[in-house]
């Protein structure tokens, strides 16, 4: 058994060592907003926050995140103003991308709130998105930027 | 206007609508013989409009525009409106298309038109109710924002709605004057954001079943390789792996977790039979396509003789290019859960095509129609290749095998391997000007497969007098299918890039050169005129050194879009800064930001393409097995993107697709007006940019 601490939980998990921590938060414990579209941590989809550092869970493995805080997108808070900008934009089409973007943008603003333009695109560059939503989530990010009362 | 005999079921109601050759006629359920129940609309009690939706939500947001349609109609509060997918059923074909399918830019084209009616129905009908219930005549009722009030009175469509079962259904309901839309033409926010931006969306990768297991497929490496024997001794040691059986595609390792079914996989030892293809690289296939372009094809249009004036003029222009075949890299790769039992069917999918899946689900298990649910979820990506339902038939499969319910997710390796890819194409084209510079012929020959082959030239709308256009089918084992805007994703970049070389050989400014030829088209003249004044054409470029414009005409909507563009003659490297663009989609715009957005995704994928993309081949299969190998687009390549709506006369065109098109030749464009270079292959790499300077 393995302990996990998720989004403030205390979970007990019996899956391998070696299993990616992706597919343990989907499937043992039931949070599928993380999700796979590489497996070879390039698109950023599975993007999870250990103790507070973006992090590729589809290569991560179980074994390596013991007693550590993990935060998924449904432990960041629905009014927090990352999503806020992303609800008042519309960002979204499909969607499916989008959970590994707001991670990682949340953690952006949370290490660097003042964060330039340049910056901000040089860190969601790790970040695929087929549907083409850069404009946007770009422009979110500084929307929170704004709602987080940051002067850039 | 819908104009085929055919029945529409809104039976929440128990309301059928007749659809006639000269318009609709909205009967009760029971006058409709031979219907079977089915629900399009309900509101509940405590006033939330509940809508099926027979289109699949993949990012275009469809959800959105058809529900919005339905509550302006109704005028009903935006936020107490819900959707569901509506199951795989006879009733909810789209009746234009005749099938259960998103596709071709046509959801909100097909449907719009009903959809009002359903809306204006249901407003009408509790109206009359209202006036019944209180005795006060029709006309001093007013239906507003979810309320019929007579001035004194007020009772919410939900307390009124269960009776209109009992009240005649309108035989010609009243349909809102354009000044009247609360919603149309304005914009709601999407109905899909909230699920999305919490990570609870659910998708068919998402979906969790009670006993549920997880399937993984092993696929051969070639195109065309069947199975002839495999070894599951390692992998049945596994812990976790519960079965390995051959399927229709390969070889399927299930387990308890998708983990332990991967890592069963990579003990299996396969052997595949020798392929078709063996042999077959990127070189190989490039001397393949230009020797089929060599051959006589079919002639899908001809006007006047191009071969004769090719001969005669002074001024001509030749050109062959090649380009690759594409991947959809939907960020879901395709995923579906199966749950076949002897007596009945459950497939969870993320499905573009409800009648292909339901089809497939009757061969596969044998069961009758009813017995069969098929449940679309959300799509992470569609772009056509999740109207193809061969992972439908090997969930099923699978699942029927186990009986019991089962996950099958392709890996981003599996998912290319698989193909149904955009077709890759050699074309051939040879145009003669006159001294003037004037277009007199254009010959277009095209090899590919068989998919839109032809899309958007046989039916160019320049004027040409001496037209050729001609297709040589290929036939290769490698799997091709629609990829967003088809035929027109090619077609569009080779005539575009070739009208400017015209343009250039004739001495004719581009733009001028696309008005003369589109001079009795007002609507395709105007969004090129649009753009060109929006972007500054003919003056030095706002961001970058080059600019250049290419426009094209698809799935009935005209779009022209100018890129501006530099290059880094050293690296090769393209960079596109900003692209300006304009679209006439008809009068009729539901949702203005939903067409922004669309033309938004359909820039970034189609320069995605242009700048970065081709599978690669080795021995027969592709080698470019995951995004290290096949990049996408990112945000430091993602241009700054204006976009202008341009309302033109005519009926509503699409939105999802044809912002594709233009943007590939735009792009070469500019770099050949800048920079002297032409472009005749894609991806423009920056090793192949460097080898043209």
């Amino acid at each position: 058994m393995i302990e996990l601490f998720v989004n403030g939980k205390r979970y007990r998990v019996s899956a391998p060592e070696d299993a990616p921590l992706l597919w343990v938060i989907r499937e043992e414990l039931g949070l599928t907003g993380t999700k796979f579209g590489c497996g070879k941590g390039i698109c950023g989809a599975c993007t999870v926050l250990v103790d507070d550092t973006p992090t590729r869970s589809c290569i991560t493995p179980l074994g390596s995140v013991k007693g550590k805080r993990i935060i998924t997108i449904e432990g960041i808070p629905s009014n927090h103003p990352i999503k806020r900008a992303w609800k008042e934009l519309d960002v979204p089409q499909c969607g499916y991308c989008q959970p590994g973007q707001i991670v990682e943008a949340y953690a952006l603003l949370r290490r660097n709130p003042k964060a330039t333009k340049e910056e901000i695109i040089s860190v969601m560059s790790s970040h695929l998105c087929r549907c083409g939503t850069y404009q946007r989530v770009l422009k979110a990010i500084q929307r929170a930027q704004r709602l987080m009362g940051v002067k850039t | 206007m819908i104009n085929r005999r055919d029945f529409i079921k809104l039976s929440a109601l128990g309301l059928g609508i007749f659809l006639l050759p000269d318009g609709f006629k909205i009967l009760k359920a029971k006058e409709v013989r031979g219907l079977k129940p089915a629900l399009w609309a309900n509101i509940t009690k405590d006033n939330y409009l509940i809508l099926l939706v027979n289109k699949s939500e993949m990012g275009q947001g469809v959800y959105t525009g058809l529900a919005m349609v339905v509550a302006d109609e109704l005028d009903f509060p935006w936020e107490r409106v819900r959707v569901k997918p509506a199951p795989a059923s006879e009733i909810y074909k789209d009746p234009k298309m005749g099938m259960q399918l998103t596709g071709g830019s046509t959801s909100l084209r097909n449907m719009h038109e009903f959809l009002r009616l359903l809306g204006a129905s249901m407003r009408e009908m509790l109206i009359v109710v209202a006036s019944k219930e209180w005795q006060v005549p029709k006309d001093r009722l007013i239906a507003k924002g979810g309320y019929v009030t007579d001035g004194k009175r007020r009772a919410s469509y939900g307390e009124l709605w269960q009776k209109t079962m009992n009240v005649p259904v309108p035989s010609n309901p009243k349909l809102k004057d354009p000044s009247e839309f609360i919603y149309i033409g304005k914009g709601v926010p999407r109905i899909d954001t909230e699920e999305k931006v919490e990570g609870k969306a659910v998708f068919g990768i998402d979906v969790r079943l009670k006993d549920m297991l997880y399937a993984v497929v092993e696929r051969p490496p070639s195109f065309g390789s069947k199975l002839k024997a495999y070894d599951d001794s390692q992998t049945k040691k596994v812990e976790g792996v519960v079965a390995v059986f051959p399927i229709s595609t390969g070889v399927a390792v299930c387990a308890k977790s998708f983990y332990s079914a991967l890592k069963g996989r990579e003990r299996l030892k396969v052997e595949w039979t020798k392929s078709p293809l063996e042999g077959f690289d990127d070189q190989k296939l490039e001397e393949y396509y230009l020797n089929m372009l060599k051959k006589q094809g079919v002639v899908a249009r001809r006007e006047g003789n191009p071969r004769r004036e090719l001969e005669r003029a002074k001024k001509k222009v030749r050109a062959i290019y090649l380009l690759p075949y594409l991947y959809h890299a939907t960020m879901e790769p395709m995923a579906c859960v199966a749950d076949v039992k002897e007596d009945r069917c459950v497939v969870y999918a993320p499905t573009q095509a409800q009648t292909w899946a339901l089809k497939t689900a009757k061969e596969i298990t044998g069961l009758p129609e009813e017995r069969i649910e098929i449940i679309t979820t959300y799509l992470g990506g569609g772009f056509g290749r999740k109207a193809n339902v061969e992972f439908i038939r090997e969930a099923l499969e699978i699942s029927k095998r186990l009986k019991k319910p089962v996950k099958l997710i392709y890996t981003r390796e599996d998912d290319v391997k698989s193909g149904y890819y955009r077709p890759m194409n050699a074309t051939l084209l040879e145009g003669a000007l006159d001294e003037k510079g004037r277009v007199v012929a254009l010959y277009h020959k095209i090899a590919v497969a068989p998919i839109g082959a032809t899309q958007g030239i046989e039916d160019t709308l320049y004027k040409i007098p001496n037209l050729h256009v001609e297709f040589v089918r290929v036939d290769l084992p490698i799997p091709v299918w629609f990829w967003r805007s088809v035929g027109h994703s090619h077609n569009a970049f080779t005539l575009e890039t070739f009208i400017d070389r015209l343009a250039k050989e004739g001495k004719r400014d581009p733009v001028d050169l696309r008005l003369e030829l589109l001079r009795n088209n007002e609507r395709a003249k105007k969004v090129i005129e649009v753009v060109a004044e929006k972007a500054g054409w003919g003056k030095k470029p706002k961001k970058g050194e080059a600019m250049g414009l290419a426009y094209h005409f698809s799935f009935g909507s005209h779009v022209a879009q100018v890129a501006e563009v530099s290059l880094d003659k050293k690296t090769g490297k393209v960079r596109v800064h900003r692209v300006v663009c304009a679209i006439d989609l008809g009068p009729m715009v539901i949702h203005p930001d939903l067409v922004v957005a669309q033309m938004e995704s359909a820039i970034n994928m189609g320069l995605s393409a242009a700048l970065k993309e081709a599978v690669r081949f080795s021995n027969g299969g592709p080698s470019s097995l995951n995004f290290d190998t096949y990049p996408l687009l990112t945000m430091e390549e993602a241009p700054e993107v204006e976009v202008y709506i341009v309302k033109g006369e005519g009926p509503m065109g699409g939105v999802g697709e044809p912002g594709l098109p233009p943007i590939a030749p735009a792009v070469a464009n500019a770099l050949f007006w800048g920079y002297g270079i032409e472009i005749n292959r894609l991806p423009m790499s920056p090793e192949y940019v460097r080898s043209l300077l």
